[in-house]
């Protein structure tokens, strides 16, 4: 179905004229005596409904069916007609409701039986109707904003569906005509308007409802095509059940939907446990739920007459579950005409919500697929499983519902907020358990589930401080790690090596996060100032030999956010200023114990990097560039570097470059730049 | 299918039809490849005949097209155009195409009739039904090439407003995971099977890992099966978990990622599409509003995963999750009746269920406008008050006074007594302190 289809708006008339007040002639007992009661006591009489009373109600159970099937989209406007037109509701989603409309009935009441008959007519409602399909609903308006130029796209289509009681044929040839003629002048009204849209296409439904006993002074008519707009259909129809029947006949054409009976259904009631009490309940659906019945023929149609017309249901098998391990949800069994039984729907219930599906009953076209082990990766048995299970547990979603936005005021996507956090949990995430040393070592667990998060409390970097000098302790206790000795002739890697490795593993991960906020960057620098690095011989052996496969991978990674450091040539240079650090590292850390305050205007500490290389490339240093060198670094750190310095060719800034760029700009907002 | 000696193209069009429809039922999408001589037949059974006959067709003799299922007919030609072109033949076979909904084509030899080139129109037929569909599969950082097998159908959301199909990324981009129990089984459109592949630089498929007896140690195959891949960790840890992964496949179009099991040795990762909209399942909310757990103030799982955010509640809630009151079969009504009747003859115990009852039937009333049953079920209560035991309590006698009198009321319809947002409050008595009743 389409969504602005004719049954995007349905508008209800029906007619409050005094005969509208009139007994449908069709008795309710309501005063059913029970049983054991005093003996002689004679029942009150029947009463009966008015021809209002059944129009209401019919027209209130057509809502209840289409509301329920479709909460959304699907919208009806009721009008009642006497004197003028009452509309009772707008096409907003929050009029679309049951309470809505009944509170609106009871406001209007029952046909006052002696009012002037001259001055009531059905006529009044009908214009109304034409009136009301005019206007917008949300969704068409939401559709034409968001297609912009190809707003003519969104249709606007209705279906009027008016009971009245009509004098005769003639007479209900007159509400066609006069339906017609107003729509011809409501589009040309429409035309020039930009909050009305042009009727498309309008059904009209005309229900010529009479008590029982009553001869039909109206005859039926199939639907008929009275201009390229407006095509019309009239039903003569006894009140009372009749008519209620009718309507439900027409919300299953007007939402191409089907029924299903339940058969067999156990009662769940106490006083039945132990019994085999069943029920059936009739459900009405979307009639692609049968889709696969109509196409094989093969339908196991149950044929209702009782009342006066026939109904079409199929009929399905409450299908008891032995286990209670699908929640809430119940098989529904087909019976077929072979006598084979075939599990054909599922009916769950989500939230108060009640779903039919439909279950694939037919040969699978995934036939015997061959197993993930058998393909890509399935040969590798170490993967972590368990890690990653605990990693999807930390990234699941649930439902944010009240509007979030942005500090620039934009409104935020949760769904984009989930995808990011994947980006920053899966930055350094080896899948592989013998592709990494700190993954596998509790010790880390405490940083390595922090340093993830896109901002870390202070209590967040004490932590991982405390499991960086953690691990500064186990090395100096030399603890064994958990290196994998997979694919390593002999023993592995010497005890140095494997704390190598592993502060290689930890900075790269550390090292992915470092643009998260400054925080992280204190991690950073206290990891680089704790990590131990080997002695300049074991070094340069290192570098003569083919590098650890798994070191190779761990650095790689670091590329993909930082540019790699270059390393310094002159060791004996880098293992001073490493000592320098270390000295900073720890001020730092003495002045971030949650005890102390914020150092007032903290300002983003410098990367080393950016201080330029003195004589990096000369062999041996002298000791008064090492010394001015170390001061230089010591310094730089302690305050942001002037631009233009960092901006300086050889130490030379060129001053107002903006100029250059924006001509004509006051000199008093030059001089505020250049203040800064 | 039996085979006959004479061409008549509709016969093998029934039997295509029965076959697949018993096999594979209406919904699984299917590509008949009809092959011919481009000769139609001859008399009664040829495809003139059929054709001419078409628009005389009743259910018992139904044409075979279009076909009950979602369908693509390819007829390959043993022939070339001029040949087919020198009697109507390409004319009807195009009729085919177009009685199938324009879903299909036809194909036909370039050249003379020879093993090439009909090698060659196969080709192409290889080239537009048969490439697999490759994607990537990422989650963050981590990333697989994948194939999709079948083939993800493009799918045309609203014919009118959006009539362009959509088909679904290459880049498969998970965004969350959510508990099986939560995510329940939802309506799909298709499933999938997602297989790892292995790529060479070129972007062409070396293999898919899977080896076949005859292959050596260290073919591309056995390597690539050594190769830590992500799909087989994501798979591992949605089957030991009990999640799923959901995956975005396009603007506003979502699907599933999970573990399906063929055997207790063979299982597979899965992939489900959901229907494209802002909102597959109802009891998720809108996908967009799905978001991280850390953003929550607190863990909608609870510290011991011990609750879950869904299922969402509706808004409204459905008709038959509420007491809605329908009287359209005489039954619905009596029952609301004999409901006030049993509670009246317990009063004072059920004084609060016997105004509920009352006040939801005098609602129900008043906006059907049928208030005689307003005045029917006054007369009633005053009648069980007269037939009240001896041994009643005697606020029961007040109550039941009281509802009549306000009953009575409310069907003058004026707008005094019959407003529908009032409600008949109990009687306040002497005896009535003592008989509050826990609802």
């Amino acid at each position: 179905m389409k969504i602005f289809s004719e049954s995007h708006k349905t508008v209800f008339v029906v007619d409050h004229c005094p005969y509208m007040a009139e007994s449908c002639r069709q008795h309710v007992e309501f005063d059913m005596l029970v049983k054991n009661r005093t003996q002689g006591i004679i029942p009150l009489a029947p009463i009966s409904k008015s021809l209002w009373t059944c129009s209401v109600e019919s027209s209130m159970e057509y809502c209840r069916i289409m509301y329920d099937i479709f909460p959304f989209k699907k919208l009806v406007n009721f009008i009642v007609s006497d004197s003028g037109a009452h509309v009772l509701n707008s096409w907003t989603q929050e009029d679309q409701n049951l309470q809505e409309l009944m509170a609106a009935l009871a406001a209007v009441g029952p046909p006052n039986p002696r009012a002037d008959p001259e001055c009531c007519s059905i006529l009044h409602g009908l214009v109304a109707a034409v009136e009301t399909l005019c206007k917008i609903t949300e969704y068409q308006h939401e559709a034409r904003t968001l297609l912009m130029e190809n707003a003519e796209r969104v249709g606007n289509r209705g279906r009027i569906i008016c009971i009245t009681n009509a004098k005769s044929d003639s007479h209900v040839r007159m509400l066609e005509d006069c339906v017609q003629e107003t729509i011809h002048e409501h589009n040309k009204l429409a035309a020039n308007s930009d909050h009305l849209m042009q009727i498309q296409k309008c059904e009209l439904v005309l229900i010529h409802t009479y008590a029982v006993g009553e001869d039909s002074l109206v005859s039926d008519r199939p639907k008929k095509e009275l201009s390229p707009v407006l095509t019309s259909e009239v039903h003569s129809v006894r009140a009372g059940r009749h008519l209620a029947t009718k309507l439900n006949i027409l919300v299953q054409q007007h939402f191409d939907l089907a029924s299903t009976t339940i058969t067999n259904i156990p009662m769940k009631e106490e006083q039945h446990a132990n019994t085999s009490a069943n029920y059936d309940v009739e459900l009405l659906h979307h009639k692609d739920a049968h889709v696969d019945f109509l196409k094989s023929g093969d339908t196991h149609i149950g044929g209702s007459s009782r009342e006066g017309s026939f109904k079409e249901t199929i009929t399905l098998k409450w299908c008891t579950p032995r286990t209670n391990n699908i929640g809430r949800s119940v098989l529904l069994e087909q019976p077929r005409k072979s006598g084979s039984k075939v599990i054909s729907h599922m009916l769950s219930s989500h939230g108060g919500e009640i779903f039919l599906h439909v279950l694939s009953s037919s040969r699978s076209i995934l036939e015997d697929p061959p197993s993930i082990s058998e393909g890509c990766g399935g040969r590798v048995t170490d993967y972590r499983i368990t890690d990653f299970g605990e990693f999807m547990r930390e990234n699941r979603l649930t439902p944010f519902l009240d509007p979030r936005y942005k500090i620039d005021g934009s409104l935020e996507i949760p769904l984009e907020r989930a995808k990011d956090q994947l980006e920053k949990h899966t930055r350094y995430w080896p899948m592989i358990i013998s592709q990494t040393t700190i993954f596998n070592m509790q010790a880390v667990v405490p940083l390595a589930s922090v340093i993830v998060k896109e901002s870390l409390t202070e209590e967040d970097v004490l932590n991982c401080q405390k499991t960086i000098y953690n691990l500064v302790d186990m090395e100096r206790k030399n603890d064994p790690l958990p290196i994998s000795t997979v694919g390593t002739r002999g023993k592995g890697p010497k005890r140095d090596e494997q704390y190598r490795i592993m502060w290689n593993e930890l900075e790269t991960l550390v090292r992915a996060h470092i643009n998260n906020s400054e925080k992280h960057q204190r991690v950073l620098e206290c990891l680089m100032a704790c990590r131990s690095k080997p002695p300049e011989e074991e070094e340069r052996k290192k570098r003569g030999r083919k590098r650890e496969d798994k070191e190779d991978k761990s650095e790689k990674a670091v590329k993909d956010y930082e540019q790699e450091k270059s390393w310094q040539d002159s060791e004996r240079l880098k293992g001073i200023l490493e000592r320098g650090k270390e000295e900073l590292a720890e001020a730092e850390i003495i002045k971030d114990s949650p005890d102390s305050p914020e150092p007032p205007n903290k300002k983003p500490l410098v990367e080393m990097d950016e201080t330029p290389p003195i004589e990096k490339s000369k062999g041996p240093v002298s000791l008064l560039s090492l010394w001015s060198n170390r001061i230089n670094t010591a310094n730089s750190r302690k305050h942001q570097e002037f631009a233009g310095r960092l901006n300086s060719v050889n130490n030379r800034a060129e001053l107002y470059q903006h100029l250059k760029e924006e001509n004509g700009m006051e000199t008093t907002e030059n001089g505020k730049a250049s203040r800064q | 299918m039996d085979d006959y000696d004479k061409t008549c193209l509709e016969s093998a069009l029934v039997g295509v039809c029965n076959i697949v429809q018993q096999e594979w039922g209406g919904a699984i999408p299917c590509q008949v490849v009809l092959v011919t001589d481009g000769c139609l037949g001859i008399g009664r059974g040829s495809l003139r005949h059929s054709l001419a006959t078409h628009s005389q067709r009743g259910e018992s003799n139904r044409f075979p097209l279009p076909f009950p299922f979602p369908s693509k007919l390819y007829i390959m030609c043993m022939a070339n155009l001029e040949e087919l072109q020198s009697t109507d033949s390409l004319d009807c076979l195009e009729r085919l195409i177009d009685l199938n909904n324009g879903e299909g084509q036809i194909f036909t030899i370039d050249g003379p009739l020879c093993l090439k080139n009909v090698q060659s129109m196969f080709g192409k037929l290889i080239d537009l039904a048969y490439t697999p569909f490759h994607a990537v599969l990422k989650c963050g950082h981590l990333t697989a090439d994948v194939q999709v097998f079948p083939r993800p159908e493009p799918f045309v959301v609203d014919e009118e407003i959006d009539p362009i199909p959509k088909v679904i990324n290459t880049d498969l981009e998970i965004v969350g995971f959510i508990d099986i129990a939560d995510i329940s089984s939802p309506p799909v459109l298709s499933r999938h099977l997602v297989l790892p592949i292995a790529l060479n630089k070129e972007g062409d498929e070396v293999g898919t890992g899977i080896t076949d007896d005859n292959e050596d140690e260290n073919s591309a195959n056995q390597i690539a099966g050594k190769i830590p891949n992500f799909c087989v960790l994501l798979h591992g840890s949605l089957k030991v978990e009990g999640m799923v992964a959901i995956v975005q496949l396009g603007p506003e179009w979502h699907g599933m990622l999970y573990s399906q099991a063929d055997s207790k040795k063979k299982s597979n990762l899965m992939m489900s599409l959901f229907e494209p909209g802002p909102e597959p399942l109802p009891w998720l909310g809108k996908m967009a509003q799905l978001g991280p757990i850390s953003d929550a103030k607190e863990n909608p799982y609870g510290e011991d995963d011990n609750k879950s955010p869904f299922p969402l509640q509706p808004k409204n809630k459905r008709s038959y999750a509420q007491n809605v009151t329908v009287w359209i079969k005489p039954s619905g009504l009596q029952t609301d009746v004999q409901k006030i009747l049993r509670n009246a003859r317990k009063l004072p115990e059920k004084t609060q269920t016997f105004y509920k009852e009352l006040n939801r039937l005098r609602k129900a009333a008043l906006a059907f406008g049928f208030l005689d049953l307003l005045k029917g079920v006054a007369d009633m209560l005053e009648r069980e008050c007269t037939l009240l035991p001896d041994t009643a309590h005697p606020d029961a006698a007040f109550q039941l006074t009281h509802a009549a009198q306000q009953l009575k009321l409310a069907s003058t319809g004026t707008s005094e007594y019959a407003g529908y947002e009032h409600n008949i409050t109990p009687l306040h008595t002497d005896f009535s302190g003592s008989s509050t009743e826990r609802m």
